[in-house]
């Protein structure tokens, strides 16, 4: 990825960084970030490099880490392992060229980065969405939220030792794929959305399905309730464990479960209300006690809200088009100007911002990534903690490294 | 202790080593597969079920792949302890099994000081972890091994506490008269008369095999494998082999000391201590699959905090009824 | 963050840092509440300002225009939601910016992120260690070449902008439309580009 261009190289400030990355200490084994990191670092901490293959960073994430026996002094993440540069995608792509890529960038909640993208370019070229599209969007995008949290739940108990909670996750995400493959024609990366509507409407199947699984995974719920969240290993575990007092949720502009654990009542739903989600009756959770716990139970009170607004929204489906009549075709060219969307995703306030010049591709599209937020505390949020308690604060951010280095 | 040392005896001693060895072997496989099911079935889902009829060929399958593997080691990594930590975990139990009366014939070497013989071996497990960890010349094993070492050196204490409290009572360090001690009926086995000392030797013998909640030093999901991280092949193969036959142990010991041994309400005989055995078992195989895992100091906490005291107790509340 | 500092609006907020343009945004067409323009000294200060107001750092996108590299910063506030974007020009020959990496610790990531894409130097990051792109690359992939690029007023002074201006200096041209607003040479540079991206769709 070496460009012609020659502006400005990226060297780091470290002494003993060589011109193409790497160190040339031979003392020091690793490569610049390690070099950089042992800079600073105390002559009996033991340097522990954390990833980017490790079963418990959710993905490509590198954590440096000094350690003094098990207590961690200082943490540095390291980024980029899954750069994809999705940003310099959008401005050679036209729009809906560029819709497929958001499902990649965050995989879980997959429908919240496509509204957030087709948020920003309606508001920005006028487009209108039929109110049966509003309905839709907001359905699969609760139950993608759902299928999100459910595999957090999991994985985050695996984490921690527990085997058997992500299988029974999985099972139930295994009807939630099933319902989202007949409304987007995928299990995961979503791309259903278009200007104007969404790609297909909603089959009688769909809907039928909808309306069995939701009282299905409200039968669910006092059992994980029962078998894992009050289990008492599982409690001394995360309760107290990476408190994340406001100030630090206001110093990172983090958001999401995180900023809602920590006594936070922020949600993009309500602070910014898009699309139809203020005619239905649904909680915001919210804990103070500010612990992985607290981010745990708000995550979990989330599932349930999700199913109150997949239950109305399903109730009150109105009828009509799933795609607007004048929705522009495919190869429709952005008026020029600047819009900023933002859409409450399972991790946080996701933003989109476009500034277009009126050209046949957008002039720069800013992906704000609520994970990049989130993941930018831990490095205070650690000090000072244990090792198996840095395992326990990564799974309470709920990261996705996608959406973190896009 | 018979100062005599007959042929015979030496024969016996040997046959014993043997079928002990078969016996562990079996077993592994066997405990490879149970595992793999109870985990399949706490999962909702039906484990190995394709290599063979039901899946049972599984294990087989397995253990030939395991010894099939290309011996690795990592380059900087001292060869005399990477090759000979696995080799420790795994030989010095088979002389474990040798005070175990399986039946009242089906006994290895039947030495007065039983007991002690087993405390003293189990101690190799950890200087085999210690080894592993060490010269894999990798962070994660030195960390895996440190906690393994404290681990197993605290959960020590416990469990020869409970044991002592059982000696006690009898008034032998044989195994084989413990269990003669104690009459076929539930309420005639020592659990009825030490229940404490049962659940603290229970506890303790988790956290001695290094079994979930307590299996941090093999703490995956945060140190990729800890001790035996750099071990693939045959040398992975050993460890495994040897937490279970360390569980089988532990299982054993516990029937012996706390549940009759081979006694039973009626027909005395082998079956009725390899249905406990593997009763104790599948209950830690069921903690396995059900519980998070505790934290490092949580961990010893637990036990400098909880078990020892108790065990304490339980002890002296033992000397004072005996005396009475 | 005391009760009266809740309340306050950007435009009083930031009034003693003399914005060169501060307005009022229509929400629904744009996604913002508030824009300002400022200086880069007035940077620190400013978000010191809005730190203690209780607004937090969503993120800090760089931009390349002809007039030179530009970063905006999104600040929304949870208690009474409303966006605020400051703008904030550097020069293009040598782009430097002051952190706000000491009052906003989240900047620092954003940063040296824009700092990959763009070769901005923000002068007291902690952390130069660069933080998507590979160490060692030359280059910065989100700039853009002199044909492609658009003057501010292309992007932002768009037609049905609904702006409430609060304050503009003297001198403040950076939103007026140049007679060549609409290039055509950029959109043929654009078109080879999607043509290209055409035949791979």
């Amino acid at each position: 990825m070496h460009s012609t261009e020659t502006l400005r190289s990226h060297g780091p400030a470290c002494p003993a960084a060589s011109a193409d990355g790497g160190c040339a200490d031979d003392q020091i084994a690793g490569d610049g970030y390690t070099c950089h990191f042992e800079q600073g670092a105390r002559p009996e901490s033991l340097i522990l490099n954390m990833g980017p293959q490790h079963p418990s960073t959710h993905g490509v994430l590198r954590v440096l880490l000094e350690l003094d026996g098990e207590y961690i002094v200082r943490a540095e993440p390291v980024l980029g392992y899954l750069h994809r540069m999705h940003e310099k995608m959008a401005e050679v792509k036209t729009p809906a060229q560029f819709m497929p890529n958001m499902g990649r960038v965050d995989y879980l909640h997959a429908l919240a980065w496509n509204w957030a993208y087709v948020g920003a370019v309606e508001k920005l070229a006028g487009i209108e969405i039929p109110e049966r599209a509003e309905y839709l969007r907001v359905i699969t995008c609760e139950l993608n939220r759902i299928s999100s949290h459910l595999l957090w739940w999991g994985a985050y108990l695996l984490d921690l030792g527990a085997f058997t909670p992500i299988m029974y996750a999985f099972d139930d995400r295994e009807m939630l794929l099933d319902l989202l493959q007949l409304m987007t024609g995928s299990r995961l990366t979503y791309s259903s959305f278009r200007f104007g509507g969404v790609y297909t409407d909603a089959s009688p199947a769909f809907v039928q399905g909808v309306r069995q699984f939701v009282p299905h995974l409200r039968s669910r719920l006092p059992m994980y309730t029962a078998l894992v969240t009050e289990n008492i290993i599982l409690r001394r575990r995360i309760e107290e464990v990476g408190v994340i007092p406001q100030d630090m949720v206001a110093r990172y502009g983090a958001s999401g479960p995180v900023a809602r654990g920590s006594g936070i009542a922020y949600d993009v739903r309500r602070a910014e209300p898009y699309s139809v989600y203020d005619r239905f009756d649904y909680e915001i959770p919210l804990r103070h006690e500010e612990c992985s716990m607290a981010r745990y139970m708000v995550r979990m009170a989330e599932i349930e809200q999700s199913l109150r607004i997949i239950e109305q929204a399903v109730e009150s489906l109105p009828d009509g088009e799933h795609m607007h009549p004048k929705a522009p075709k495919p190869s429709f060219k952005l008026p020029a100007g600047e819009s900023y969307f933002a859409v409450e995703g399972a991790r946080g306030k996701i933003g989109v911002w476009i500034a277009s010049d009126g050209g046949k591709t957008p002039y720069r599209v800013k992906l704000r990534a609520p994970g990049f937020s989130n993941l930018a505390l831990f490095a205070e949020c650690a000090r000072g903690t244990l090792l198996a308690d840095a395992v326990a604060i990564l799974g309470s951010l709920d990261m996705v490294i996608p959406e973190i280095d896009r | 202790m018979n100062a005599t040392i007959s042929f015979d005896s030496v024969l016996h001693v040997v046959l014993a080593l043997v079928g002990v060895a078969v016996f562990v072997g079996l077993n592994g496989l066997l405990l490879v597969y149970a595992e793999r099911k109870v985990a399949g079935f706490i999962q909702r889902r039906p484990g190995p079920y394709e290599v063979g009829p039901q899946g049972i060929l599984q294990a087989v399958a397995d253990a030939l792949k395991l010894i099939g593997k290309q011996l690795v080691r990592p380059d900087r990594a001292d060869p005399l302890l990477f090759w000979m930590a696995p080799v420790l975990a795994f030989f010095p139990v088979l002389l474990l099994f040798l005070p175990i009366p399986f039946s009242p014939l089906l006994t290895g070497w039947d030495v007065n000081l039983g007991l002690l013989l087993i405390l003293a071996f189990a101690g190799f497990n950890v200087l085999a972890l210690l080894l592993a960890g060490w010269g894999s010349n990798n962070k994660y094993g030195l960390l895996g091994a440190a906690r393994a070492v404290a681990q197993s050196v605290a959960y020590e204490i416990p469990l020869l506490l409970a044991v002592l409290a059982i000696a006690f009572q009898e008034g032998t360090l044989s195994l084989s008269a413990i269990v003669g001690g104690q009459g076929g009926m539930p309420w005639q086995w020592n659990i009825a008369v030490q229940p404490l000392a049962f659940l603290i030797f229970f506890v303790s013998a988790l956290g001695e095999t290094n079994r979930a909640p307590f299996d941090l030093p093999e703490a995956e999901s945060e140190l990729t494998a800890g001790f035996h991280t750099e071990y693939s092949g045959m040398g992975f193969g050993m460890f495994f082999l040897a937490e279970y036959a360390n569980m089988i142990v532990a299982c054993s010991v516990c029937t012996v000391l706390f549940l009759g041994g081979w006694k039973g309400p009626f027909l005395d005989g082998a079956w009725w201590f390899l249905a406990k055995v593997y009763g104790l078992l599948l209950s830690m195989m069921w903690f396995r699959w059900t519980y998070p895992r505790v934290r490092f100091d949580q961990l010893l906490n637990l036990n400098w905090r909880w078990l020892l005291p108790l065990g304490v107790l339980n002890l002296l509340a033992t000397a004072f009824v005996m005396k009475l | 963050m005391t009760p009266d500092t809740a309340s306050v609006t950007p435009d009083v907020l930031l009034a003693p840092l003399d914005p060169a343009y501060l307005a009022d945004e229509n929400p629904a067409r744009t996604g913002l509440r508030w824009s300002a323009f400022l200086s880069a000294d007035a940077l620190p200060r400013a978000a010191a300002l809005l730190l203690e107001a209780g607004w937090h750092l969503e993120d800090i996108c760089g931009l390349d225009v002809r007039e030179g590299l530009m970063a905006v910063y999104h600040f929304d506030r949870m208690t009474s939601p409303g966006r605020l974007a400051i703008r904030v020009l550097a020069d293009r020959e040598t782009p430097v910016l002051p952190s706000i990496a000491d009052i906003y610790q989240g900047a620092e990531w954003h940063e040296r992120e824009t700092a990959d894409f763009y070769g901005i130097a923000f002068t007291g990051n902690p952390n130069s260690m660069p933080l998507l792109l590979p160490e060692g690359m030359q280059g910065h992939p989100l700039l853009k070449d002199a044909a492609a690029r658009a003057p501010l007023a292309a992007l932002l002074a768009a037609q049905g902008r609904e702006d409430t201006v609060l304050r503009k200096a003297e001198g403040f041209t950076l939103l007026e439309p140049a007679e060549d607003a609409k290039p055509a040479k950029p959109a043929k540079a654009k078109a080879a580009a999607t043509e290209e991206g055409a035949d791979n769709a």
